[in-house]
């Protein structure tokens, strides 16, 4: 399964922000490419991630959903390797591997016995550079990637409405088009914008490579010379970095389908990002952790427990991205309840909870728990490359994750305070709800 | 994370060397180990036959209530409570009920052990099962089955396991319903609890960085304490599997569409001939016959698959894809036809030996996490694979040739005994 990032965004941001020593060796090839390696020689085994510095948000207007078209297509084969050749050679040797599409960051990943390890270096290497494609693979290809939209969103009502939230949230950028695209340009995609996109963009200086396993830097720096040294960089992404405007309007979006059982209320806050500040993030992170994280937030306690309106109720917030981040609310009634009631209550609420709710207490809880999360962020192979991966493709280094730790331990009450009253005042928000 | 050092061990070099150790703790109660040095973590892996397969009549999803409530306090500690001493701790707990048994996952920071196991111990032993915690469940188990009636492939999903299971107890909802979730009393959870919860059925797989005297001195002390029932909680064979097809109505542009068809059981001699003839069919990837042929060259379906589903005493073959509604009934013909040529015509050699070099190389990737072989280790006790599986499994694998496969495929496959279960519009041919 070819997945999008939506979801994806969603499962990683509860875990991605572990830290840690990975002890990461890098280098950079003359033409760019960038070589990660994670040493962890615990079984004969790795795991190869090839991270792109783009996703949707270098399509062009009237042409979403192509960053996510070319990820499928790169499994198709080439002049030397025909025929899906790398697929059917990773299952031959045990492997596994999978690619997704985001809005910041495109990224194809493979785990495999560590013997076969130059011969999976290759085949990466070879399909940056040498995809051969037929118009025919492209017209079957994009009948996938419809029924995929048709499975994801079209056949998703809650899909749906997340959708529609984000047209209206980002206005004028990119996070506010679908990754996988809108049905009517999906259908206009041609085969010349595919290979257009895929010339432009698909090179080693808009790459990074990332080996964590039973692998030794030194071999690894060997091999990726040689599968890469002879591919040419070309032109840098060209990112139109286009800014939204703050909202004027209070804006509620309504979905309404015979087939929902269960009436669901949303809200999504355009936010900063850990590019704007680290430190500042993870104190928003805290907080919102405190205030709307998991079954012993502030929210949970005041409107499941005690006032047993909600069966659920929380919230998160995203900020590994290039541009704007953003905050995540939710709230599954018990009862039908209107959705200005819904926001009404939770305004008030956060409010009140901002002033008297976050204590020292909780927030050593919250550290202690982030600290050990980034334990078990170490405890396997793939997890790290992806959490180094995600990191320096939407813009952070290599010692900003490597040294996350030391800003954690800097946050302090004050900080995540302040972080929350300036959430509390952000207007830049739009309302959901999903019902019958 | 600076104050921490990592001493990795090269302890998984290649697969003979890939040694556990089966031990015994005072009480008697049996687990295999791995001690991992490499990261400071100690994973279990535990299970219990029965699940939701021996919930209470009229009273179904007792079992997934009893697991959700397992996190939600103990005799000491109110859930508020707990929870913080959880994450105090680095602490993770959770537990699923399954349709044949309750699968429960343990991890803890190795410098937290000590109250990590007894917080463990609490849980497992002493939930508090507070009225007020119970409905509170309960209305989250009541708001979870709503959202899976509205979603498409989760409804799908229900229905095919109601309609294909017939009257045998794995055609009911794991969750429950409305109504029956609404019947159940505390003293119907403490009643399931202790009866899930005995050590005959009960196995466990542990691995991480911890000593060997210690480690059974926490699973003395967490699992000690249960009762022996001496009850069998194994699951019935399948008589009545439904054949043809079922339709459900909802209205969604796209249809989805589950498949089953008999499998066998995890023990049976020819399990690794039928997981390798499904590896072929829908199994494996990108590289299935279902996937190459229904997505890759007419690009039907975004997603197509099949897999087995072993329990201890039979199995089946599950698959299942969405396709928008004009094209549901050519995207069954082709599933029925990729049945019927593999019934007839068997798979060749290279697929054979592609499918054998996959199960091969793929099994190092266990090795991987704390969890991952914690998990093994379990699941190899789970289906009583033997103490020398580790070894075998390789023997098992290399001595199938093409002929017994393809005996073995003409002698379970038949699109005959394929069942449908479509939820959507379908529009008819």
């Amino acid at each position: 399964m070819k997945i999008v990032g939506i979801l994806f965004i969603l499962l990683f941001c509860f875990e991605s922000k572990s830290n840690i020593n990975f002890n990461a060796k890098s280098t950079t090839l003359e033409n760019g490419l960038r070589l990660i390696v994670v040493e962890n020689p615990r079984a004969p085994v790795v795991a190869q991630m090839m991270w792109y510095n783009f996703g949707s948000n270098i399509e062009q207007r009237g042409k979403s959903g192509l960053a996510h078209f070319m990820e499928h297509l790169m499994f198709k084969g080439t002049k030397k390797f025909p025929n899906s050749y790398y697929s059917d050679y990773l299952s031959k040797i045990g492997g596994s591997e999978n690619a997704f599409t985001s809005y910041d960051y495109t990224a194809y990943y493979q785990i495999f016995p560590s013997q076969h390890l130059e011969k999976i270096i290759e085949l990466e290497a070879d399909r940056m550079n040498n995809l051969t494609l037929t118009k025919k693979n492209v017209e079957i290809e994009k009948k996938v990637i419809l029924e995929e939209r048709f499975q994801r969103i079209e056949s998703n009502p809650s899909a749906q409405l997340d959708e529609s939230i984000r047209t209206v949230l980002f206005p004028n950028d990119y996070y506010g088009r679908p990754i996988i695209g809108w049905k009517h340009e999906i259908e206009n995609l041609s085969y010349d914008d595919v290979i257009d996109f895929y010339k432009e963009n698909y090179n080693p200086n808009n790459a990074i490579l990332i080996l964590s396993g039973d692998i030794k830097f030194k071999n690894a720096k060997k091999l990726v010379n040689k599968y890469y040294k002879s591919i040419k960089p070309s032109q840098k992404i060209k990112l139109n970095k286009l800014d939204n405007p703050d909202l004027k309007t209070s804006t509620n979006v309504e979905l309404s389908n015979e087939n929902v059982k269960q009436q669901i209320w949303k809200r999504i806050y355009r936010t900063k990002s850990y590019n704007d500040s680290i430190t500042q993030s993870i104190a928003l992170d805290l907080g919102m952790k405190i205030l709307a994280g998991g079954t012993s937030s502030l929210l949970y306690e005041e409107f499941v427990n005690k006032k047993k309106i909600f069966s659920m109720v929380g919230g998160f917030f995203q900020g590994l991205t290039k541009g704007n981040g953003y905050i995540y609310f939710y709230a599954i009634p018990n009862k039908k309840v209107e959705q200005f009631e819904i926001s009404d209550m939770l305004d008030n609420f956060i409010v009140q909870a901002i002033d008297e709710g976050i204590s020292e207490e909780k927030l050593i809880l919250e550290k202690k728990k982030y600290y050990f999360d980034s334990i078990y962020g170490m405890d396997g192979i793939l997890k790290p490359a992806e959490i180094i991966g995600e990191a320096l493709t939407i813009g952070l280094s290599l010692d900003d994750i490597e040294n996350w730790n030391d800003k954690l331990d800097e946050i302090n009450l004050e900080m995540v305070k302040k972080e929350l009253k300036e959430f509390s005042k952000n207007r830049n928000f739009v309302t959901g709800n999903l019902k019958n | 994370m600076r104050f921490i050092f990592l001493f990795f061990l090269l302890i998984f070099k290649n697969l003979d060397a890939f040694e556990y150790k089966n031990l015994k703790t005072n009480s008697g109660i049996e687990f295999w180990f791995v001690e991992d040095k490499s990261i400071p973590i100690v994973s279990v892996s535990f299970s219990f036959r029965g699940g939701s397969s021996i919930d209470i009549k009229d009273k179904n999803g007792v079992s997934n209530l009893m697991t959700s409530l397992l996190d939600e306090g103990t005799r000491n500690l109110t859930s508020k409570q707990f929870k913080n001493e959880m994450k105090m701790n680095g602490m993770k707990l959770s537990f699923s009920t399954q349709k044949d048994k309750i699968d429960g996952v343990f991890q803890i920071i190795s410098a937290q052990a000590k109250d990590g196991f007894d917080l463990f111990y609490e849980a497992l032993n002493h939930p508090s099962f507070n009225e007020v915690d119970i409905n509170r469940v309960k209305r989250q188990v009541i708001s979870s089955i709503k959202i899976d009636e509205s979603d498409l492939s989760t409804l799908a999903s229900n229905k095919f396991n109601q309609h294909f299971f017939n009257d045998h107890v794995f055609s009911n909802n794991i969750k429950g319903s409305e109504e029956s979730i609404k019947k159940i009393t505390r003293t119907d959870l403490v009643n399931f609890h202790k009866r899930s919860f005995v050590k005959n059925n009960l196995v466990i797989g542990v691995a991480g960085n911890i000593n060997v005297n210690k480690i059974k001195k926490y699973i003395e002390h967490v699992f000690g304490e249960l009762k022996d029932n001496q009850q069998n909680y194994s699951i019935k064979q399948f008589k009545a599997l439904s054949v043809g097809q079922k339709f459900f109505e909802m209205k969604t542009p796209q249809s989805s569409v589950l498949f089953g068809h008999p499998g066998l059981e995890r023990n049976n001699e020819n399990f690794f001939a039928l997981r390798i003839a499904n590896y072929i069919l829908g199994g494996g990837g990108f590289q299935s016959r279902l996937y190459k042929n229904v997505r890759e060259k007419k690009g039907l379906v975004y997603s197509i698959y099949s897999y087995l589903l072993s329990y201890e005493n039979d199995g089946v073959i599950v698959g299942g894809f969405q396709t928008r509604n004009k094209s549901v009934f050519e995207t069954i013909e082709n599933v029925k036809n990729e049945w019927k040529k593999l019934n007839k015509r068997g798979i060749t050699k290279s697929e054979l030996d592609n499918a054998k070099a996959y199960f091969n190389g793929s099994f190092t990737r266990n090795f991987t996490s704390t969890l991952s072989i914690a998990r093994l280790l379990q699941v190899v006790q789970y289906y009583e694979l033997g103490a020398d599986y580790f070894i075998k499994r390789e023997k098992i694998i290399n001595s199938l040739n093409l002929e017994k496969v393809n005996g073995i495929i003409s002698e379970y496959f038949s699109n005959e005994k394929l069942f449908f279960m479509i939820v959507g519009e379908p529009e008819k041919k």
